[in-house]
């Protein structure tokens, strides 16, 4: 079985995030970029896959993404089987100041994919600039392919996997789904393993990262971020005080009055 | 009586193989050889073994510690050291064993060389072994004899009936399955056994011989064999009795001699030819600059990994607890005891290789960690569990007590070098690891906002990479990103600044120095901050370095330079110290009674004990010693990464048992000295509620308090 994870590198949110002049996007001459943390889940889901045995593990990036390069690197030190950076190849197409929007960048990874097909695609659900998890989707429309989003657990299954989807509430069921096809995962069945920097480097070093020139269709649809809004600060903390007896009465009511707790 | 006693006793000395004829001779000659066989054959099976380990690179060590270090080793100073008693019994013991080695070979010359040569050559049996040379021999044999003796029943009281906590073989953290170590404890005692039956069988004999010989003058150099003598002829012995009990006692006590020889490597007794070579190796700078991987691997995964020091190191242990008494992550609970682990490496290795020790096993039902089969078994994950791994706070207590010379951290770091490797860690620990990789701190924060704690100065801190400083100040992550350690940042600067010291930062270009990474294991992730930093100090203008943290200090001093990047680096306590010294600061005596913490890094990696106590003295505090304390410390639990891994495993953190220690001083100020150890004191005291009694205080607080003009104290940030 052959899976395509794509990559994506976005800002490191611990960095003070400033807008461009037209406030349409965030300044990223500063910043310094890391992977995409759904993404991480992903490829962690599909090197559980691996493990398992009979599975091809393929991390692909956009190559116009900031620090994607140390991204597939780590990928490879992780244990995927191959790394792939994509171009565009229509001359003077880059990124800008929102990055790759979501349907350019889906275009991108489908022209990939139709060139090279995968078994399964396992993508992020979402990212930070892409907070309605429109990739996974338009990917698999793009492709024609079935998709199933929001996934924490993607298990090889007979000509197909199985996908478990957790709800509110703490519920889940599992689906099945013929392959090809494309999923987005929320988190995968563990924690994203620890690549080790000397690993990396070794990889670094060692080269092998594959380099592909595409020529994408022309994206249509999708978002167009008309103004950045810093995060407004809602509600605050409120200090209980009193005794520690009449604290935990006050806590008590507050988790009965939010509904969080039933019964007497 | 006729015979040979009272034929012999004329001439001043004893016959050897008194009383043995010549079929009773060559039995003796045959059984020796046996015995000295399989003294061999163990001997040189332990060196194979540690000849599969890698060359340590311990040749210069060995060649200055022959001429520097041979009579501590020889006089066992490392034994006495924080152990009189024991020491002064060890030392009996060891100049008793070598005694009686001598006097053995000395025998042997005069019996089997000079008399057959003689014979051989002149025609007549010639010996040295009389007149005035046997009263001398005699007499030191008896006395360091008694002396090993009464030292020999002095450790059998101790162990049997004084029984200290250190020599019960109590695991730090139970394995699930459960274990035995009853045959540890058995090996013991067949080792003080054997040499006690040695000694009372010889002291026996000596006094039947000389009661045999009626008691010739010349037997009072043998003080002790005569008093034996005297006892037995005051039971109604007589000479005729004495001569017949001597000869089965010759028998037993040649027996047991022999049966020691072909016993001892494959026993604790094996300590005596292992610990010398390996006292004599030891290094402790190699834990202050810790080695690289093997070459070409991540970490140790197998027993060729090891150095030969290392495999050496397993076979030294003689069990006696210094390390696991002292050790703070078994103190707290943790699955970790340097002994254990020591133990468990060596008698996996020793399964591993052929098993030949007696008695130095422990059983576990479920064949599990040290008892788990040879193939397939991950070093580090079975045969020692990860959480014991993860469980130190590098803080060399065990390095440094260790009287044998055993360099446990070391080995520890390159066991958790493979677990990182695999990726076997904590998630606190990944992401810290993770946001040192990214950002160059282990808070996650942004690495530009590094300089941001001194934006609130009114003045501006230079820029060392704009211009030429003195002291370049090494800030450090805690000191530059913990909300609650920025105050005491910016108060050490203020103080600098008034005073007057030309010291500038350099901002965001300071990473992480990885002192704490490198022992994580995280190799790769130490190289690239190094690497940064180093590439980062070259452009930068300064005389000197000074840190805040001492584990930054213990990097740019003791690692860096292994990269090839070597600077002059202080604590900023040494600065403070020299500053009051000079009479530049100008300072108010406080009067506070307080005790101090010395940090494991910079007290017992870097020998900086005295700055700090200058500093207070300076400043009029009265200092109440902590029993634990100089190069003596008790660590807060932080170090070696373990302030990025989470307490689940423990009981009791160090940090709160080192404040109960605190209090029991009754002192009102808790004084350090390092940014970590700031945050784990000031947790600590809160979580056994002592923030009433005890204040936590970094030592700038108090230089700034006797700074400040008595009628505005409020200007010192109070406490943390």
């Amino acid at each position: 079985m052959r899976i395509v994870v794509p990559m994506k590198s976005v800002p490191d949110l611990v960095e003070e995030i400033e807008f461009t002049a037209d406030g349409t996007g965030i300044e990223r001459e500063q910043l310094k970029f890391v992977l995409n943390e759904w993404d991480a889940q992903a490829l962690e889901e599909a090197l559980l896959l691996r493990d398992s045995g009979g599975v091809e593990v393929v991390a692909v990036g956009c190559a116009v993404d900031p620090e994607i390069d140390q991204i597939l690197y780590t990928a490879l030190a992780k244990g995927a089987d191959a790394a792939v950076r994509l171009a565009d190849a229509r001359a003077g197409s880059s990124s800008g100041p929102a990055g790759i929007p979501v349907a350019a960048r889906a275009a991108l990874l489908a022209a990939y994919l139709e060139d090279q097909p995968a078994d399964l695609v396992i993508s992020g659900v979402q990212a930070p600039d892409d907070p309605d998890g429109q990739l996974p989707p338009t990917l698999a429309a793009l492709l024609g392919l079935p998709h199933v989003s929001v996934a924490v657990g993607v298990e090889a299954d007979g000509d197909g996997v199985t996908v478990r989807q957790e709800f509110a509430g703490g519920l889940s069921h599992e689906l099945w789904v013929g392959l090809p096809a494309v999923i987005g995962v929320q988190s995968a069945r563990q924690a994203p393993r620890y690549a080790p920097i000397s690993r990396i480097r070794q990889t670094m070093s060692a080269g092998g990262l594959g380099e592909l020139a595409v020529t994408p269709r022309e994206p249509q649809g999708g978002p167009v971020p008309r103004r950045m809004l810093q995060p407004a600060t809602t509600g605050h903390a409120e200090m209980l005080t009193g005794s520690p007896g009449d604290v935990a009465d006050q806590i008590v009511e507050l988790l009965r009055s939010r509904g969080l707790v039933k019964g007497e | 009586m006729a015979g040979p006693l009272g034929l012999v006793a004329t001439q001043v000395t004893r016959p050897v193989f008194e009383g043995i004829g010549p079929a009773g001779r060559v039995l003796f000659y045959a059984a020796a050889v046996v015995a000295m066989a399989v003294f061999v054959w163990g001997v040189w099976h332990r060196v194979r073994k540690y000849r599969i380990g890698r060359e340590a690179g311990r040749g210069p060590t060995i060649r200055e510690a022959l001429v520097r270090r041979l009579g501590s080793t020889g006089s066992g100073a490392s034994v006495t050291r924080g152990n009189l008693a024991t020491g002064v019994a060890h030392f009996f013991i060891f100049w008793g064993f070598c005694v009686a080695f001598g006097a053995t070979i000395i025998l042997t010359i005069d019996t089997d060389i000079v008399r057959n040569v003689s014979r051989l050559f002149a025609g007549h049996s010639d010996s040295f072994f009389h007149g005035t040379f046997f009263i001398v021999f005699t007499f030191a044999v008896d006395t360091t004899g008694f002396a090993f003796l009464v030292a020999v029943i002095y450790m059998a009281l101790r162990r049997g009936v004084r029984r200290p906590a250190r020599l019960g073989y109590g695991r730090a953290g139970a394995p699930a399955g459960g274990y035995s170590r009853r045959e540890m404890a058995q090996g013991d005692w067949l080792f003080l056994g054997f040499l006690l039956a040695i000694l009372v069988t010889a002291y026996l004999l000596t006094g039947l011989r000389i009661l045999g010989q009626h008691m010739p003058w010349f037997t009072v150099f043998s003080p002790f064999g005569r008093v034996v003598a005297e006892m037995f002829s005051a039971t109604g012995v007589t000479p005729a009795e004495a001569v017949r009990a001597h000869t089965v006692l010759w028998w037993t006590h040649a027996t047991l001699a022999l049966a020691f020889i072909a016993y001892l490597p494959y026993s604790k007794a094996m300590h005596m030819l292992t610990d010398g070579v390996n006292l004599l190796a030891t290094d402790r700078s190699e834990t202050l600059r810790l080695p690289a991987p093997p070459p070409g691997r991540p970490g140790y995964r197998e027993i060729a990994d090891f150095t030969w020091k290392q495999l050496l190191d397993l076979d030294a242990c003689t069990k006696c607890g210094r390390c696991h008494e002292v050790c703070p992550a078994t103190a707290a609970g943790a699955p970790l005891s340097p002994r254990d682990m020591i133990l468990d490496l060596r008698q996996w290795v020793d399964a591993s290789t052929g098993g030949i020790t007696l008695l130095d096993r422990e059983r576990r039902p479920d064949d599990t960690g040290p008892v788990s089969p040879g193939t397939g078994v991950r070093i580090a994950g079975d045969v020692v569990e990860a959480d014991a791994l993860w469980s130190c706070t590098t803080c060399m207590h065990c390095v440094d007590v260790c009287p044998v010379g055993i360099e446990h951290v070391p080995t520890i770091v390159q066991l958790r070098r493979s677990l990182v490797d695999e990726g076997t860690m904590g998630p606190t620990l990944q992401q810290s690891l993770q946001n040192l990789a990214t950002q160059g701190n282990s808070f996650g924060k942004s690495g530009r906002m590094r300089g941001r704690w001194l934006r609130e100065l009114d003045w501006p801190v230079p820029d060392a990479r704009k211009q030429h400083v003195k002291y370049l100040w090494f800030v450090g992550d805690y000191a530059s990103f913990d909300e609650r350690l920025q105050d005491s940042s910016r108060i050490l600067a203020t103080i600098l600044h008034d005073t007057g010291v030309d010291f500038g930062v350099i901002y965001e270009a300071e990473h992480n120095t990885g002192n704490d990474v490198r022992r994580v294991g995280e190799e790769g992730l130490f190289e690239m901050l190094a690497e940064h930093n180093i590439a980062a100090l070259s452009e930068a203008r300064f005389d000197e370095i000074f840190t805040t943290d001492p584990h930054t200090l213990n990097a740019l001093r003791n690692e860096y330079p292994a990269l090839g990047a070597t600077y002059p680096v202080r604590h900023y306590t040494e600065l403070l110290a020299e500053l009051l010294d000079a009479g530049t600061i100008d300072v108010r005596p406080l009067g506070h009674r307080v005790t101090y913490h010395d940090p494991c890094y910079l007290a017992r990696y870097n020998g900086i004990v005295e700055a700090p106590r200058r500093i207070l003295r300076a400043l009029g505090c009265e200092l109440v010693e902590m029993p634990r304390h100089g190069v003596d410390t008790f660590c807060c639990g932080a170090g070696g990464g373990r302030i990025w891994m989470d307490d689940d495993l423990l009981t009791e953190r160090p940090s709160e048992i080192r404040i109960a220690e605190a209090l029991s001083l009754g002192v009102g100020q808790f004084v350090v000295a390092c940014p970590k150890d700031a945050t784990m004191f000031a947790d600590a005291v809160k979580t056994v509620r002592a923030d009433d009694r005890l204040v936590v205080r970094d030592i700038t607080l108090l230089v700034a308090e006797a700074i400040a003009k008595p009628a505005e104290p409020g200007l010192v940030g109070a406490n943390l």
